[in-house]
């Protein structure tokens, strides 16, 4: 350092840059949570859909399809009019289960309560016909009671409700459009049993998005 | 099974792999009798795309015959021959009904890569990286085709396995190539790239109307062929100043279309490579554009660049001034390959179009890392190195 003039310039130069980014990464996780209402989070997604409001509400209503589309993922279960218990399975081991109560509202549009699951949510479906022929977009508000701490939690172990709506819809998607959910984490490869569970998390991030 | 595996950056080896199983109603497992190395293979192998893990198995230009399939096919049966698209393509989505597989919704089970690279997700490609899917590759004995009927098609008899293993992906990206051309007859078209997807470009532009067709490439033996094979002037770029020659040879129009099938790994003279090379291998840009950027200062204003080489990322020094001023068409993309095999098929059984001469090189898999070896460096006059496991 030559001269305190220098060095003045130079803590100057970084006090603004550090302000700079300090406000840039501030506004980015700003933009990056999602809004709170009442003390939910409320998290919005779409999904479009190639078939017409009727092929995919018949999704739903034709049980024999729909046991065979999510054979391996979950399995859904009728316990009255109103009321479904739903076992999420996972590769890994600790399945999921939850008793949720689904009431339709209207024609496209129904809503839901989860009982008794890992965490209070609720929320609501909307199909809406997509512009020129597109088909259907699915539009679902998610809405999920969690403090700051266990969000953050959730965050790390990649157990967030907003990556799990999306990766649930795209599922959704993909069973309408083609019957199945694709997953390549059983092809072959020359890799050895450690080696192909380091691969099978890589894989696990690549498909549900890691952190938000 | 035995297959070819990547273990590292530059490094390949034949490995003992368990064979692949009937997974969902719509696969077929076909047995491989002709896989070809591919110049985006090479993307994959030397770690530009940072998607692979150690074992993946390469390959995704390939043909077999059908050993199993699953109870939802219909159009497949066991011991049929089939030529397989290296895309994946569900059938089902609005991408796939309005034929562009290769934006397919449902095909990538692991979109979310692509989806931050890219803003969306294409569909999964078959032995290219967990980029696009973490499919087991082809370099293989067996291997797992997802929606048999869509992406596999019977092969026509008489059409020895050597040809119709580039309708897998050479041809079929050829001839989009030149579809994004717009031909209506008698047009000027220049091709950058030798390789096997630039010659299938340039025999699908005459096919397609082009008058003339301009290749353009550095290897006198890649050049040489081309012009003896499809009927092309040629330009080498390391003896002449390309964008001279192209306005020369065009008195002074430039080409109506230029199609770049070169991709990320482009090779050029002068300061201008140095500085991509240095700028890649500081991972401060992730692709080389070189051919890109000549192809759009080449062309003809309101000409079309259509890019069929592939690119990954980012791109330093790309003349857009040239492209909006020009009002240039710019039409690119990986190839939809359910879109064309069909028709390419017929085009091979009646000879209008006969790949076959690529095979330069039919190998065992054993020989696989010796074949992208000589491939690479374009040894021994090597086109394609097509692997027979």
């Amino acid at each position: 350092m030559t001269n305190n003039g220098t060095r003045w310039a130079v803590l100057g130069v970084t006090a603004v840059t550090a302000v700079g980014v300090g406000r840039a990464v501030a506004r980015r996780r700003h933009r990056h949570q999602p809004e709170r209402q009442d003390g939910w989070y409320v998290v919005r997604r779409g999904v479009t859909v190639d078939r017409s409001r009727d092929g995919v509400i018949g999704f739903w209503t034709d049980r024999e399809r729909l046991d065979r589309a999510l054979a391996g993922w979950a399995t859904l279960e009728q316990l009255d009019d109103r009321r479904w218990r739903c076992v999420a399975r996972d590769r890994a081991g600790g399945d999921t289960e939850w008793r949720a109560e689904i009431t339709v509202d209207g024609p496209g549009t129904l809503r839901w309560r989860v009982e008794d699951g890992p965490a209070p949510q609720e929320g609501r479906i909307e199909l809406v016909d997509a512009p020129q022929g597109r088909g259907t977009e699915i539009r679902a508000e998610l809405r999920y009671r969690s403090g700051p701490v266990r969000r953050v939690f959730g965050l790390i172990g990649g157990d967030d409700p907003d990556l799990a709506l999306r990766d649930a819809l795209r599922r959704v998607k993909s069973l309408i459009e083609c019957g199945q959910v694709m997953d390549t984490r059983d092809d072959p490869s020359g890799r050895s049993p450690r080696q192909e569970k380091a691969t099978d998390k890589v894989r696990e991030k690549l498909m549900t998005g890691g952190r938000a | 099974m035995r297959a070819l595996c990547w273990e590292g950056v530059g490094k390949l080896a034949v490995r003992d792999v368990p064979e692949p199983r009937i997974r969902a109603e719509g696969d077929i497992i076909v047995r491989v009798r002709a896989s070809s190395v591919c110049g985006s293979d090479l993307h994959l192998i030397n770690g530009y795309l940072p998607a692979m893990r150690e074992g993946d198995i390469l390959g995704h230009e390939f043909m077999g015959e059908v050993v199993e399939t699953g109870p939802g096919v219909r159009r497949h049966k066991v011991g049929d021959r089939v030529v397989v698209g290296s895309v994946v393509a569900c059938g089902g989505c609005w991408y796939c009904r309005t034929e562009q597989y290769s934006l397919c919704d449902n095909s990538n089970p692991q979109p979310v890569f692509t989806e931050k690279l890219w803003g969306h997700s294409p569909a999964g490609i078959l032995g290219y990286s967990h980029a696009a899917g973490g499919y087991s590759g082809s370099h293989a004995e067996y291997i797992r085709v997802p929606f048999g009927d869509v992406g596999a098609f019977g092969v026509p008899d008489g059409v020895p396995d050597d040809s119709v293993v580039f309708a897998s992906d050479a041809m079929p990206t050829g001839w989009m190539a030149a579809d994004f051309c717009g031909l209506t007859g008698g047009e000027v078209v220049a091709v950058w790239g030798a390789g096997g997807v630039g010659q299938m470009a340039a025999r699908s532009a005459q096919l397609l109307g082009a008058e003339r067709v301009i290749m353009i490439d550095r290897f006198p033996d890649r050049l040489a062929t081309a012009a003896e094979r499809v009927g092309v002037e040629t330009i080498n770029y390391a003896e002449t100043d390309v964008l001279e020659a192209l306005r020369e040879l065009t008195a002074g129009r430039g080409p109506d279309a230029c199609i770049e099938a070169v991709g990320m790994e482009s090779h050029d003279v002068g300061p201008t490579y140095a500085y991509d090379r240095a700028k890649q291998a500081a991972r401060s840009q992730t692709d080389r554009p070189t051919s890109v950027r000549q192809a759009i200062m080449a062309c003809r204003k309101g000409g079309t660049v259509s890019i069929v080489g592939v690119y990954a990322g980012l791109v330093d020094k790309f003349p857009l001034g040239a492209a909006m001023n020009k009002a240039l068409v710019l039409r690119m993309g990986q190839m939809h390959a359910q879109r064309y095999i069909p028709m390419l098929l017929d085009r091979l059984a009646a000879g209008e179009i006969d790949p076959g001469y690529l095979a330069t090189h039919p190998i065992s898999l054993e020989e696989g890392a010796k074949g992208y070896e000589l491939f690479e460096k374009k040894q021994d006059g090597c086109l394609r190195s097509v692997l027979h496991p």
